[in-house]
């Protein structure tokens, strides 16, 4: 098998991976730092490289409006947005999963004003997290153009018939510089078969009325049906991994991604970017003689509830490094996702959050958690209250 | 493709008619008449968006497992009806099957929340048909106002008492915004002139490419304050007095549809309505001097124009 490698940006490592993935229709809406992703998409049609409709919208609104229009009609869309891109599509955004609708978006993670910012952060997509979308983090450009193939078969997938996100973090990953391996565009169409959309369609010869007003015990079905979709995605994701592999070598752990966990005793979760800097601080605790180990979340929606708490349990401690915030919870969202997921509370657990608008989570930051998360495994307790990540040097902006 | 758009009143009644029967719409509702001669125009190739409003609220898109069309229909937000059918569109011409792509909203949908996405479209060249039923406010959910409510008019948000005197700013000049958009084809229409209506439906269905633009004029007797069987008395009686005159641009050409050879004031139209009953001779005149106004405009852009069809 022929493998190109490309050096590429993030962004177009996802505009390649939605050219190989052959959608009909892209609507987007350019926002930093998702924009180049776009100019991407729209260099690849104007060079006749991707025979898809591009439709230049007026807002990000209209952007996931015209995906779910084209969707209703048989197609396979892409859209891609950014922060206040994605708040000002909430409207469709959420009504898109509740159609059951198998829309593909890229989330360049942008942190959410106020006060102004566009630099990096997951508090966008994060904050979205009930929508009933799919949502998955990636950790590198390889893994971004690897996880959009992946996410149209889960999308499309009969059992699970729903949009998806794969989220990455901006200008860490977006304008980040990165050899990526892309295989042949023969294996990705024997990977991802047509799209049919046959459940929910409008059509002249297969009269539907979408939509129409629905009573609550219906509505409740709907959902009902919607989460169990939810829980089914729990396998197809980890089917679509170990296929993927199959055509390219590569796996990325299906829901998760564990790193040096077998014998550890205590474990640091991350999500996204932060994970590379976050291997560093373990293999220097390991050089060390502390067995700490690494889990990275993929799938925070839906959340491998399962998996985290099988590998969390029997651990002396854990602890999570958010880079957002839970409003109301003294802690990051990923946080209370992984407490949720039911392990055992006798094991300490710390939250710290760091990096938030596009600041730097350091491997001495990483250094310092694994200090304390050590500290919290030979005989430490749960604390109520996050911790703060801050680079001493800028904190004198303050 | 050459399409008759000159129908007689009885070929128009033999015509299809795409909507179920039994739908829930008000006593005197000329809208739900608006939709059904619209859609026997349009044909069974359509597929139709009713966004929420009336006619949405009526049921044409369905209650629990039934629908209200004989075509395929959908629900789009109140705000992105165009978007919606747009992408319906470009998905429909990608495997080269052609539909009727057309949107049925009121004047909420389209000349206050939808107007962005709407703009939008119409920019980009998107090909659907849009259809508007102004009612002149939030008619279905119990009388608001909106950006196309008359000035003067009461409604349950511009009430009338001793510091308000009703609406206070004047209704948007929709049809003419449109057609600033250098659309292919803009017009206006009433339920009282079906014929018309027919024929306006028609021509859009002939333009190829671009967003077609109708705005129809539908006075609603709960809203306005007027009886039931007088819908069609004071759709016509809007016309006649110019407060809405019946017009089509097509190809940047302005032209009259339907001739009005000696206008009554509008007065006449407003004093039917229980919405300006509480008007008095200045508040009737200032209605009357921005109908007047944009008569003038109309008559400018519309220059030596083309022969009535009428």
């Amino acid at each position: 098998m022929t493998v190109n490698v490309e050096v590429v940006t993030g962004n177009e490592a996802a505009a390649l991976a939605v050219k190989m993935s052959r959608p009909d229709v892209i609507a987007a809406y350019p926002i930093t730092p998702q924009s180049s992703l776009v100019e991407h998409l729209g260099q690849h049609v104007a060079d006749g490289q991707l025979d898809a409709t591009m439709s230049e919208v007026e807002s990000e609104h209209s952007a996931m409006s015209i995906l779910q229009g084209a969707s209703l009609s048989g197609g396979r869309t892409f859209t891609a947005t950014s922060s206040q891109g994605l708040a000002l599509m909430y409207e469709p955004y959420f009504r898109t999963s509740t159609l059951r609708l198998p829309i593909v978006m890229a989330i360049v993670n942008r942190e959410m004003i106020s006060p102004q910012t566009v630099w990096g952060g997951p508090q966008d997509s994060l904050s979205l997290r009930d929508s009933g979308w799919i949502q998955i983090y990636v950790e590198n450009n390889q893994e971004i153009f690897d996880t959009i193939i992946q996410a149209f078969r889960v999308a499309e997938d009969q059992d699970v018939l729903l949009p998806v996100n794969v989220c990455y973090d901006g200008f860490y990953l977006s304008h980040l510089t990165e050899p990526i391996e892309v295989p042949p565009a023969s294996a990705v169409d024997g990977y991802l078969t047509p799209y049919k959309g046959e459940h929910i369609r409008l059509d002249p010869d297969d009269v539907m009325s979408v939509d129409p007003l629905t009573p609550g015990h219906m509505l409740m079905e709907y959902r009902r049906r919607h989460l169990e979709a939810q829980t089914r995605a729990l396998d197809v994701i980890e089917t679509a991994d170990t296929e993927y592999q199959k055509i390219t070598g590569r796996s990325w752990g299906g829901l998760t991604y564990g790193y040096r966990l077998e014998d550890a005793r205590a474990v640091l979760v991350t999500l996204g970017s932060m994970t590379g800097a976050a291997r560093v601080a373990v293999d220097r605790a390991r050089a060390e003689g502390r067995a700490v180990g690494l889990l990275k979340i993929r799938s925070l929606r839906p959340f491998p509830k399962q998996r985290v708490r099988e590998q969390l349990s029997g651990r002396d401690a854990f602890c999570v490094v958010d880079r957002n915030v839970s409003f109301g919870w003294d802690s990051g969202i990923v946080y209370r996702e992984v407490l949720g997921a039911g392990i055992d509370g006798s094991i300490p657990s710390l939250n710290f959050i760091g990096g938030l608008g596009g600041e730097d989570i350091t491997v001495s930051m990483f250094d310092y958690v694994v200090d304390e998360l050590w500290a919290a495994a030979n005989g430490g307790t749960t604390r109520d209250s996050c911790e703060w990540l801050c680079n001493p040097q800028r904190s004198g902006d303050r | 493709m050459a399409v008759e758009v000159d129908r007689k009143n009885e070929e128009i009644w033999e015509m299809q008619d795409w909507i179920s029967p039994g739908i829930s719409a008000c006593v005197g509702c000329n809208v739900e008449l608006t939709l059904r001669l619209c859609l026997k125009a349009l044909g069974p190739r359509t597929v139709l968006a009713i966004p929420p409003g009336c006619m949405g609220g009526v049921g044409v898109v369905g209650w629990g497992a039934t629908t209200g069309a004989r075509v395929p229909v959908f629900f789009p937000l109140l705000d992105n009806t165009a978007a919606m059918l747009a992408g319906i569109k470009l998905q429909y011409e990608r495997r080269g099957e052609h539909i009727n792509a057309v949107a049925f909203a009121g004047d909420g949908a389209t000349v206050d929340a939808g107007f962005q996405c709407l703009s939008g479209a119409a920019e980009r060249g998107d090909d659907i048909i849009y259809i508007c039923y102004d009612n002149e406010g939030y008619m279905n959910t119990g009388f608001q106002r909106s950006g196309s409510t008359t000035q003067g008019s009461w409604t349950s948000t511009t009430p009338v008492g001793d510091s308000s005197p009703g609406k206070s700013q004047k209704k948007k000049d929709f049809p003419m915004i449109m057609a600033m958009h250098d659309l292919p084809y803009v017009a206006t229409a009433s339920p009282a002139y079906p014929r018309d209506l027919v024929a306006k439906v028609q021509k859009a269905m002939q333009k190829d490419g671009g967003t077609k633009y109708i705005h129809v004029l539908n006075p609603c007797p709960n809203g306005w304050g007027f009886s039931a069987d007088e819908s069609i008395e004071i759709a016509r009686l809007s016309v006649q007095t110019r407060v809405f005159p019946l017009f089509e641009m097509e190809d940047g050409q302005f032209s009259p549809t339907v001739a009005v050879k000696n206008p009554r004031p509008p007065r006449e139209y407003l004093s039917r309505l229980k919405k300006f009953r509480h008007l008095d001779d200045e508040g009737i005149a200032g209605i009357e001097e921005t109908v007047q106004h944009r008569w003038e405009r109309l008559q400018k852009l519309m220059g030596e124009g083309r022969p009535c069809r009428d």
